[in-house]
């Protein structure tokens, strides 16, 4: 009697947990790509979406390397992927109660990322790669997002009261004559050298520290723990909205591409995941993470 | 992976007197940046941390950034109760008879999951850089203020990052975006490499790492390394109007140079103490201890040695070495390397061994008459 009982609450809580189930693909190690005519670059509700297979990825807490992720909060991914001759998109959904997309020094964003092999014959380490075994990260960032969407989120995007007398060297001139002193409010007016000396991420181009996004998403390369790079070459797109407690992110990238860091996605390969919750301070190695997930691409 | 297994390596720090674990071989540079603060000197006048900001950080994204901060002590911190959280989170902080640290340090007391035991501060934690100013530790009795001495006591501590040997921003950083220069011992971050993971905010005890809201990455006190490599010292020494500022370098723990002002204060009288050495970071800003201050509070911050650094401080009128290298703080921008004294003057050198500083051991008394003839004046309370 126990025993059913426990069975009978075991199918409700699965059933509450994943809402999509229904749909979702039983076999959670392949994931297919199915040919579309066209590709949803931001359309996260497209109804190209919605003829698609869902696999429901389980993601764990990062346990490998220090610092890790002692409670997980968020427990899957649901992963669809349509692709056509030029490109290949994925469309990432996880619940997450809170939409987190500004920093400060305790504050953090909401983030996923993709990561493909180089070689799918000689598979490398499913986090991060290894020496000699190469994998492509696709990485999109809430804040990003709102970068683009909403500008550059700012020391006043958080504190809108901060008030500083002088940035030296910040352009246009603030202080005109019998004029109350304006607050250099956004970073469009640090653009001298001079000024972008007292922004030393900018001044050092970090790729953090870019005022002007044009993607929410960027490509990367690592072989290994703590040798995450940016790719000199960025051709892959994203676009996420956040509704009802569910991220719904969009990653694409082109099918074929003539940049030799980029994975070749052609018949099978493999694709991991990983996903950040801002709200409960996720950051670098405090992230959930999914090992290797067969990927087909249907021709 | 176990807290223990990413203590790779065993290695010496002199500060506590034993072996600790850390997850990178013991390798000193070959100068280490050192500086030596006399506490009972500091005015709290702020120009040092002046200096710093409008030098370092006065740009967009730094508003909260102090790197060069005063706090009073024992109320006063920047940020907010940065002592007092690490303090209360590392228990049992004993020392036995021979100055042995019996306690854990920041690495080995890391939590499960955790490269170093730390805790990352409130945006609000930094807003109030000055709080408790000029507070006492308690209220003065009345009438206390005529009769003499009192009991009531604070005290400014000046604060820098300590460009550690052993530094928990470097050892948490999973990026290793953090270095320690071989040149000068100089801790940087690299500004290309930083991802803004924070990790080393946590793990600095000391919160001497700080969080840029516009570069989203982080950023801490250089050590005004382009000055150091001309041979000057950085702004917050140069710009210290109470003069209790001397920065050098330290020699290595085994071989002391007793004609090296630091070594000598350091080393050679122990008069001038580390912050918080049970921590295990091997900090490299050198304190001479308040002598009013209760002794416990002063165990608590400085270790076993305050006894005698209180001691040996309070005979430097009759030390005339100890006196010349006090005499040394604020007598030049360079920085000094060697020092001796010579009959009445203390004297100061380069590397090269060129004279830079010469400063009397004690200042010469002009007496001048009461009515100036030769302006026709008469002259009131002119040293
Ligand atoms: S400039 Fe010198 S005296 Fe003034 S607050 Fe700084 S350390 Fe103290
Ligand atoms: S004081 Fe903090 S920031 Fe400075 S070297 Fe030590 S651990 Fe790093």
């Amino acid at each position: 009697m126990i025993k059913r009982l426990s069975l009978l609450l075991l199918l409700v809580g699965l059933f509450l947990i994943n809402p999509h189930c229904a749909n979702v693909e039983q076999n959670q190690n392949i994931i297919k790509s199915v040919t579309v005519k066209e590709v949803p670059f931001k359309d996260v509700s497209s109804g190209i979406w919605k003829k698609v297979p869902v696999t429901q990825v389980n993601v764990i807490p990062q346990n490998m390397t220090l610092p890790s992720l002692q409670t997980p909060t968020i427990q899957y991914i649901n992963v669809r992927s349509v692709h056509n001759d030029n490109w290949i998109a994925f469309l990432l959904e996880w619940e997450d109660k809170t939409r987190d997309a500004v920093v400060d020094v305790n504050k953090f964003t909401d983030q996923v990322a993709i990561q493909i092999p180089l070689d799918p014959k000689n598979l490398p380490a499913f986090m991060m790669g290894n020496k000699g075994g190469r994998v492509h990260i696709i990485h999109w960032k809430a804040i990003w997002q709102d970068d683009i969407e909403k500008g550059y989120r700012d020391v006043q995007t958080l504190h809108p009261n901060y008030w500083v007398d002088l940035y030296f060297f910040s352009e246009p001139m603030i202080y005109a004559e019998g004029e109350f002193p304006l607050q250099p409010t956004t970073v469009d007016y640090f653009i001298t050298p001079e000024a972008l000396n007292y922004i030393p991420g900018a001044y050092a181009r970090n790729p953090i520290s870019i005022f002007h996004r044009t993607q929410p998403v960027e490509e990367a390369m690592a072989e290994g723990f703590g040798t995450f790079t940016t790719q000199p070459k960025q051709n892959a797109t994203g676009w996420g909205r956040w509704e009802k407690g569910v991220w719904k992110v969009i990653i694409a990238r082109p099918i074929v591409t003539d940049d030799p860091n980029d994975a070749p996605i052609s018949g099978k390969t493999y694709i991991a995941f990983a996903v950040w919750n801002g709200s409960d301070k996720n950051v670098g190695a405090r992230k959930h993470y999914a090992p290797w997930v067969e990927l087909v691409v249907e021709k | 992976m176990s807290v223990t297994s990413w203590l790779t390596s065993k290695v010496k720090n002199w500060q506590i007197r034993r072996e600790m674990g850390y997850p990178y071989e013991e390798s000193r540079p070959e100068k280490q940046i050192a500086y030596v603060f006399d506490i009972n000197k500091c005015i709290a006048c702020q120009t040092c941390t002046v200096a710093c900001k409008t030098t370092w950080t006065s740009g967009k994204g730094q508003e909260i950034m102090f790197w060069n901060n005063v706090e009073t002590k024992p109320y006063g911190g920047y940020p907010i109760k940065w002592d007092l959280n690490i303090l209360k989170s590392l228990d049992g902080q004993s020392w036995d008879k021979e100055g042995k640290y019996n306690g854990k340090t920041v690495f080995e007391a890391a939590p499960q999951g955790e490269k170093v035991l730390g805790w990352l501060p409130e945006e609000e934690d930094y807003s109030y850089p000055n709080i408790g100013e000029d507070e006492c530790a308690e209220t003065v009795e009345k009438g206390a203020f005529f009769s003499g001495i009192h009991k009531a006591w604070m005290f400014y501590l000046a604060r820098i990052c300590n460009h550690c040997t052993y530094p928990a921003c470097l050892a948490a950083c999973p990026r290793k975006a953090i270095y320690k220069r071989k040149e000068d011992g100089i801790v940087l971050i690299d500004q290309s490499r930083c991802r803004g993971y924070r990790e080393c905010v946590r793990a600095c005890p000391y919160k001497k790492t700080f969080f840029n809201l516009v570069t989203r990455i982080s950023e801490k006190c250089i050590g005004c390394y382009p000055l150091i490599e001309k041979g000057e010292q950085p702004r917050c020494v140069q710009t210290c109007i109470g003069k209790i500022r001397l920065q050098g370098f330290l020699s290595k723990p085994d071989s002391p140079r007793k004609d090296n002002p630091i070594d000598f204060l350091v080393y050679v009288k122990k008069v001038a103490l580390p912050l918080y050495p049970q921590f295990g970071l091997e900090p490299n800003v050198y304190y001479v201890p308040p002598i009013h201050v209760p002794k416990e509070f002063l165990y608590q911050m400085f270790g076993p040695g305050v006894d005698n650094a209180i001691e040996t401080y309070k005979g430097a009128k009759d030390d005339k070495e100890l006196l010349g290298a006090f005499l040394l703080f604020g007598s030049t921008d360079k920085i000094i390397h060697s020092f001796k004294v010579e009959r009445d003057y203390t004297l100061g050198f380069n590397d090269k061994r060129e004279m830079i500083a010469k400063v009397p051991l004690t200042e010469p008394i002009y007496v001048r008459p009461y009515f100036d003839k030769k302006v026709g004046t008469y002259r009131h309370n002119i040293p």
